[in-house]
Formats: structure tokens, C-alpha cells, sequence
């Protein structure tokens, strides 16, 4: 059941105001496991 | 022209693992499971310390920790993995657009039936379907499907009615179903004061994108369930702008 859609600028306004600092952390995590495979993987 | 290549793949790369990463402790969030995911990320984060400064001794002892604590974490998460899979199996065959004129009709009824039956301290727990769809829950009470009125809601929640344990289900502007049994949530922080009625609304919330309403035949007030958050001492209107402002978001 649904009646409206919601706007994009409202879909953007809620992507950075909905739990920014979970969205950070995860960020830093995303970088730190990216550098660690890389590392962890030989060298073409 | 190399270059351009790899920096497209890291940030690529990067961009999905930050949302899965985001989506898990997202899934995480305020369940008992958040505070054994802080512990890991910790021992995460002190595993890449520990390799990148050559600690030898504890980067071998992390590493030996890892390798039994997927059966471990398993045991642990076990709930929280079997709430996730069910989530993705769920599907959407039909998405039902209710009509504004329809949806205040029913508001107007969940609206008068809540304050009467709050008025003669009788507790009810309404629940609303939105796109998850709720057919296992359905399936824990007795099948009714009958128009949303408010002397037919205040009739089941009436004590000494069969019916009136359990909550009443609601689908495309029917009551589908009544005394189905919810799940009850994990939160930990809930205040005292609430009984296992409101625990059974926001266990439902969590699970599914339901509106659900409760009435509390102890503190004789209405409070609104949706998506973990519970929205406390609402008067009929303030339910029905509620719920009608629920209804806009997606």
C-alpha cells in the first residue's frame, strides 16, 4: 500500500542525514579492507 | 588512459564494499548483535594495527582467533541471520496503491476505534501492511477480512473475546486477520514501562516496514510502531497525520 512517491531531492536530503556517522564508519572500514587486500594479494 | 582505469576500479570497488559494509551494520543497528559488531569491527581494526607495524606475536595470535570464530560467530548471529535471509527472500508480486480518500476512511475508523478503546482502558495492537508482506503473521491468527470499522476493532479487542489476545492485520483497507501473534523485539534500552504489547510492535517494525499501533490499556494512551521508532501519546489526529506522512515515504 503506498500513495506517493517520494521526491529525489528528498531522497538525497535523507541519504546524508540518515545515520551519517554509520556511513562514515563504514566508509573508513571499506578503505581499510580494500588497502588490506591489496596488500595481502601478490603482485602481477 | 591506465590510470584513469584503476582509479574507476578502486572507487568502484570501494563504493560496493562501503555499502555492504553499511547495509550489515545498518541490519545491526539497535539489535543485541551491534555490540558483539563493535567488538569485531575493534579486533578488525587491531588485526590491520597489529600487521602493519609487524607485531608478529599478536598478528599470529588475531589470526588464529579469526580462523574458530566463524563457527562462533555463527552461534552468535544466529537469529540476526536468519531474520536477514528471510528479508532477502522476501518479493513483491503486487504493489496496491490505496486511494487518499480510502486511506482517510480507514484512519478515520483505526483513529475512533483507538481513543474509545483507550478511553475504557481496553489495550489493541493494529497493525498495518505496507510493501513487506506479512502472510507468515496472517497465518498465526484466524482469517476474517472484513471492512475497517471501528465497533468491528473495539469488538475483538473487547476481553473475554477469543479474538482479543493477539493483533489485527490489516491489508488494502480490510481487516484481514485477527489475534496473530507477533515477534517480540531484542532491544534491550526499552523502557520498563512498556508491557509485551509495545516489545511485539516494535519486534514487528524491525522486521518489516509495518505501521503499527498500539493502545495501552495501563497508561491509557495511543503510540505509534514504525520501523524500530515508537511515537508515544498521540491523540487521533496526530496518529492519522502519522501514519498519512508514513504513507508518502516510500
Amino acid at each position: 500500500m503506498n500513495i506517493n512517491k517520494t521526491s529525489l531531492i528528498k531522497r538525497i536530503v535523507h541519504l546524508f542525514t540518515y545515520h551519517p556517522w554509520l556511513k562514515l564508519i563504514a566508509l573508513t572500514l571499506a578503505v581499510i579492507v580494500w588497502f588490506y587486500v591489496r596488500g595481502e594479494q601478490p603482485k602481477p | 588512459m591506465h590510470n584513469i582505469l584503476f582509479y574507476c576500479r578502486l572507487t568502484t570497488e570501494i563504493t560496493i564494499l562501503w555499502f555492504v559494509i553499511y547495509q550489515i551494520m545498518l541490519f545491526f543497528e539497535g539489535t543485541r548483535g551491534s555490540q558483539v559488531l563493535r567488538g569485531i569491527i575493534m579486533l578488525f581494526l587491531a588485526f590491520f594495527i597489529f600487521q602493519k607495524f609487524n607485531f608478529t606475536v599478536l598478528d599470529w595470535l588475531l589470526q588464529k582467533l579469526f580462523g574458530i570464530s566463524v563457527i562462533v560467530l555463527f552461534i552468535i548471529f544466529h537469529p540476526e541471520i536468519r531474520q536477514g535471509l528471510a528479508k532477502l527472500g522476501k518479493r513483491r508480486i503486487f504493489n496496491v496503491n490505496l486511494k487518499e480518500v480510502e486511506l482517510d476512511l480507514m484512519l478515520n475508523e483505526i483513529g475512533k476505534a483507538s481513543e474509545n478503546l483507550s478511553h475504557i482502558k481496553i489495550g489493541a495492537l493494529i497493525v498495518i501492511e505496507r510493501h513487506d508482506p506479512l502472510v507468515s503473521y496472517l497465518q498465526s491468527g484466524v482469517n476474517i477480512d472484513a471492512y475497517v470499522r471501528s465497533e468491528l476493532i473495539q469488538a475483538i479487542f473487547t476481553p473475554n473475546n477469543p479474538l482479543h489476545d493477539g493483533a489485527i492485520i490489516l491489508q488494502h483497507n480490510r481487516i484481514s486477520s485477527a489475534g496473530c501473534i507477533l515477534p517480540l523485539t531484542d532491544k534491550q534500552e526499552i523502557n520498563r514501562l512498556f508491557g509485551t504489547r509495545h516489545r511485539a510492535a516494535i519486534g514487528l517494525s524491525e522486521e518489516t516496514d509495518a505501521i503499527i499501533i498500539v493502545v495501552s490499556e495501563e497508561r491509557q494512551d495511543i503510540s505509534l510502531v514504525y520501523k524500530g521508532r515508537l511515537y508515544k501519546d498521540l491523540g487521533q489526529e496526530e496518529l492519522k497525520i502519522k501514519i498519512k506522512e508514513i504513507f508518502k515515504i516510500k
